[in-house]
């Protein structure tokens, strides 16, 4: 097994080779079943991408809630070559090989681990079944998963102009890999570049901060110029990816892409503990007035970003970023998914390219036990979620209540506790 | 006022000279077995003033309503629509195209509201009808050149026309005026009902068909001359012969005008007809599979007799259609019907999504729907060789219910009316459909073909015991007890707040035991033993 991971190729070649077979089976299944294999979001992508090839907006079509760029990327699936349909998935598998390639080459960085081992935690994604399954299936996330670590390898490689260009075109993307930016920036001192082996920054101004230095100065300290050039050149990415949009595509773009996610009611049943309580507040919103089941109680859900942007933008940033920065990532993917009021599995993935960098040091895996049990009540979380799912969607029994309700919420129990153990585990160590 | 009867015998049908007697002043019909149409046409001067006032706004206005149960139509009265009111309605030009939805189409405001006003008051105070804009769908109109098809369509199941009855009870008729009170309430067993208005004649005509006599003697009435010169009351009593062209009917029997005839005039004579029947044996029902969980499948099973191409010359291309009215806890995914792929369709019996109009949103729950929901025309795939296998055969439609409230049981009850099955056959070159005096047009389906398309009706045979044309579908939705349970909405608020308060706290504390043991530092590189400690 260990020879295994010493020959580079080999691991690649497998990551490659499953995804090729994965990508085949999947045209074959497609064509000799109606079980398709295909995602019914690449279906979604792909039909925006003929609207593009037409001259027309994306969003002609329903529910396509992307940035252009994504259609645009898909382009060559409306071209009549045979095998060409796919060329989506394959690109989102190619992300997928590059994204593990990326978080080999980080791990050598931040864990100061031997290539041989790096690749064998990369090898967590690389080698993933469920990750290659969702790429070539045709889901995009596998884009994100690619932008998020080149983002990170960038930072810890201190190009940060590249850093700010990957981080105004993931937010542009999906939004949430905002959150990455807090990290970064409070992570971004001159500590970090002492340690770091890549391209340094051309003049090292800044000098340790010490304990006892003045508000001010800390202040003035803290606003460094690479702390600037990220957060201008993000922006400017962000902005100027955004202005160039709108002006194409208009108010559709703005709708679609992000004020959707700002008015949505996400009413359908999901692994989000707030599920229950959304169905409920959005019925009585539609609700003529005498028929409101809930009289004059609060709307506890429209503060549910609280606790969620607390924890993810400010208090895990800036209380373990400096300690840990792919760790850190980890933890506030990881607290935004938790807290947000809708989650499918899909955005599991989100946090699955940051594994790699904190099993090493993990106590799941040093503690064996522990991990398993974690691994397994994760699992459990999900599968009795999914069997009151299946109860109500395909034999129609009502099992919103008591079923997915407290489903839901034992997942997030199941959640928060593995966070406080992620939570726990960052502060001992300091690999970067 | 005009007054046209018409009585349709089967040819089995028994028929004596003496149950229709012709007197200077009146017809009297005596214990026939027959379907019966009666037709009243109003003049605009006619009309009592809220309903011209409604109706001068109006380029046209045609409401259908079929009964629940299900019927027999006979022919010429073969064609059908799902059971319910159908409304179709187009403003009259000016106002009829968008743009001016803001204060400076004042006409256009109130006839949006008041066709909605008006309807509620016909047939049911409670129909889901607020205005035009946010409570009808637009069809899809095929050649605006032909625009027969109006431009706005209203969909309700309303079981009854009780309120219609009353209605024209006390607008229409004379406090003392029997027969005219007897004729309105006839309409609680019409299996069908007509309103036609348009601008072109504008005149307002009302029809109704019952398949039978309310009683099961036959039809017994009396039917008077208009008092007065201007009123003609017009009968027929009338049985099918064989046609000689395909695309003919043929009718032959008695005439009358009462009033003016002193006697039964024999007749015989042949129109085009755009409806057709098809033989007693084409059946066709709709079920949905259990369990339906929230993707019911739609299944329409239909006799072999059914899958046999209509007679027609070589250059008659025919292909047979399902039109769904769902009401909108009920929709298809456009994108999945519409598919090309022929693993998909041949699985389901489909051949291709050929028209969808109204709420198609996959993820809207029903309370954000304003409108009555969607109509979608389906062409229907069938076997290579119907003579062969005896068996029924299924078509299969892929459906998605919205959310709906919450209620106290966990479920909600939604009624599907049955979709209308029919072959649809080019006909020839110049064939006038409008000479035919039984036609009938704006069935909602019909308006998707164009203007010289013939069709067969397949009979609807209801499977179960009720005899009715509407399935009940069982929808699960969130059960919530107002006052009483565990699972009052305050349960749930309490509970889902409790639980991420109770989360957030926890990894708050984590947290705290991190700034506790090493601040928001880096931490020294210590070795590995360091962090076991701080556990």
């Amino acid at each position: 097994m260990a020879s295994f991971f010493r020959n580079t190729s080999l691991v690649y070649g497998a990551a490659i080779g499953l995804r090729v077979i994965l990508l085949f089976h999947g045209a074959w299944q497609d064509a000799h079943s109606t079980v398709k294999y295909t995602d019914i979001d690449y279906m979604v992508f792909t039909d925006a991408s003929r609207y593009v090839s037409r001259g027309d907006s994306p969003y002609a079509r329903d529910t396509y809630r992307y940035t252009p760029l994504l259609a645009w990327m898909l382009l060559p699936t409306t071209w009549t070559i045979p095998g060409f349909f796919s060329f989506g998935k394959a690109l989102f598998s190619l992300s997928d090989v590059i994204a593990g390639w990326l978080v080999a080459q980080s791990l050598v960085l931040t864990h100061k681990m031997s290539p041989e081992r790096a690749l064998k935690y990369a090898s967590f994604w690389l080698l993933n079944p469920m990750v290659a399954n969702i790429s070539t299936r045709g889901s995009s996330e596998g884009l994100l998963g690619v932008l998020v670590i080149a983002l990170l390898w960038a930072v810890l490689n201190r190009k940060v102009t590249l850093a700010g260009i990957l981080l105004g075109l993931g937010v542009h993307f999906k939004i949430y890999p905002l959150i990455y930016g807090v990290s970064i920036i409070w992570w971004m001192d001159d500590t970090k570049t002492s340690t770091s082996s890549a391209t340094r920054e051309a003049k090292p101004k800044t000098k340790p901060t010490n304990p006892s230095t003045p508000v001010v100065s800390q202040i003035l300290n803290f606003i460094t110029p690479c702390r600037i050039r990220l957060t201008l050149v993000s922006l400017l990415t962000f902005a100027a990816l955004n202005t160039a949009m709108y002006l194409r595509y208009g108010t559709p773009f703005l709708q679609h892409t992000y004020l959707h996610h700002l008015t949505r009611i996400d009413h359908r049943h999901n692994f989000s503990p707030y599920s229950t309580l959304l169905y409920l507040s959005a019925a009585a919103d539609g609700a003529p007035a005498s028929s409101s089941s809930r009289g004059g109680s609060g709307n506890f859900e429209s503060l549910a970003f609280i606790p969620q942007m607390l924890l993810s933008i400010i208090l895990l940033p800036v209380i373990l970023g400096k300690k840990d920065l792919p760790g850190t990532m980890l933890a506030q993917t990881f607290a935004f998914v938790t807290f947000n009021k809708v989650c499918t599995s899909q955005y599991f993935l989100w946090y699955l390219i940051f594994l790699p960098f904190y099993l090493p040091t993990s106590s799941l895996l040093q503690k064996p036990r522990l991990g398993l049990l974690v691994a397994l009540l994760w699992v459990i979380g999900q599968a009795l979620w999914l069997q009151q799912g299946f109860y109500l969607e395909f034999l129609g029994a009502s099992s919103f209540v008591p079923g997915l309700f407290l489903a839901s919420l034992g997942f997030f129990a199941v959640n928060v506790w593995i966070l406080g153990i992620i939570v726990s585990d960052i502060r001992g160590c300091s690999p970067v | 006022m005009r007054t046209r009867i018409t009585y349709i015998q089967k040819p089995q049908a028994p028929f004596d000279p003496s149950q229709a007697t012709l007197t200077p002043s009146a017809l009297a019909i005596h214990n026939l077995d027959a379907a019966r149409e009666e037709r009243v046409t109003l003049g605009f001067d006619e009309l009592p003033g809220e309903l011209w006032q409604v109706l001068k706004q109006c380029h046209q206005i045609h409401v259908r309503w079929a009964r629940r149960e299900g019927y027999e139509a006979v022919s010429p009265f073969s064609s059908r629509v799902s059971p319910g009111l159908h409304v179709f309605f187009s403003p009259v030009a000016g106002v009829a195209s968008g743009g001016a939805t803001d204060g400076g189409a004042g006409g256009r405001v109130s006839s949006m509201e008041s066709v909605c006003t008006l309807l509620k008051k016909v047939f049911d105070s409670r129909l889901g009808c607020e205005n035009v804009e946010k409570s009808f769908i637009t069809p899809p109109i095929l050649s605006t050149r032909f625009a027969s098809t109006a431009a706005y369509q209203f969909y309700e199941l309303l079981p009854s026309l009780e309120n219609l009855v009353t209605y024209l009870q006390q607008k229409h008729c004379e406090r003392d005026n029997e027969e005219c009170h007897r004729r309105a309430e006839l309409i609680l067993s019409a299996d069908s009902i007509d309103i036609n208005y348009d601008s072109v004649s504008h005149a307002l005509t009302m029809s109704g068909y019952w398949s039978k006599s309310p009683t099961p003697e036959g039809w017994t009435e009396t039917i008077q001359k208009y008092e007065g010169a201007t009123g003609k009351v017009e009968v027929g009593l009338l049985g099918a012969e064989a046609a000689n062209e395909p695309e003919e009917i043929k009718m032959g029997g008695l005439l009358a005008d009462v009033g003016s005839d002193t006697e039964l005039k024999p007749t015989l004579f042949s129109f085009p007809s755009r409806h057709h029947p098809l033989l007693d044996e084409a059946e066709y029902s709709v079920s949905f599979s259990p369990p339906t969980g929230l993707h019911p499948t739609m299944t329409i099973s239909m006799a072999r007799e059914a899958l046999k191409e209509p007679p027609g010359g070589p250059e008659v291309a025919c292909a047979l259609h399902a039109y769904l009215t769902l009401p909108s806890s009920l929709f298809g995914d456009k994108y999945q019907l519409s598919t090309t792929d022929d693993l998909f369709l041949k699985s389901h019996n489909l051949v291709a999504l050929r028209a969808v109009a109204g709420e198609t949103d996959l993820e809207a729950p029903d309370w954000f729907v304003s409108r009555w929901g969607s109509s979608w025309l389906l062409e229907l795939d069938t076997p290579l060789d119907s003579d062969q296998g005896s068996e029924d055969w299924n078509v299969t439609i892929p459906l998605h219910l919205r959310y709906l409230h919450p209620s106290a049981s966990g479920y909600r009850s939604v009624s599907i009316p049955w979709p209308v099955v029919f072959w649809a056959c080019t006909a020839e070159d110049g064939t006038k459909m409008g000479m035919n005096p039984f036609d009938r047009v704006n069935l909602g389906w019909e308006g998707l073909f164009g203007p010289r398309t013939m069709f067969y009706q397949l009979h609807p045979s209801p499977l179960n015991e009720n005899n009715v044309l509407v399935e009940e579908l069982k929808v699960p939705v969130l059960t919530v007890k107002e006052n009483s349970g565990i699972f009052q909405s305050k349960v749930i608020e309490l509970g889902t707040v409790a639980v991420i308060v109770l989360g957030f706290l926890w990894v708050l504390w984590k947290l705290a035991l991190v700034v506790r043991s090493s601040g928001i530092r880096p931490q020294e590189r210590q070795g590995t033993g360091k962090r076991d400690k701080a556990e």
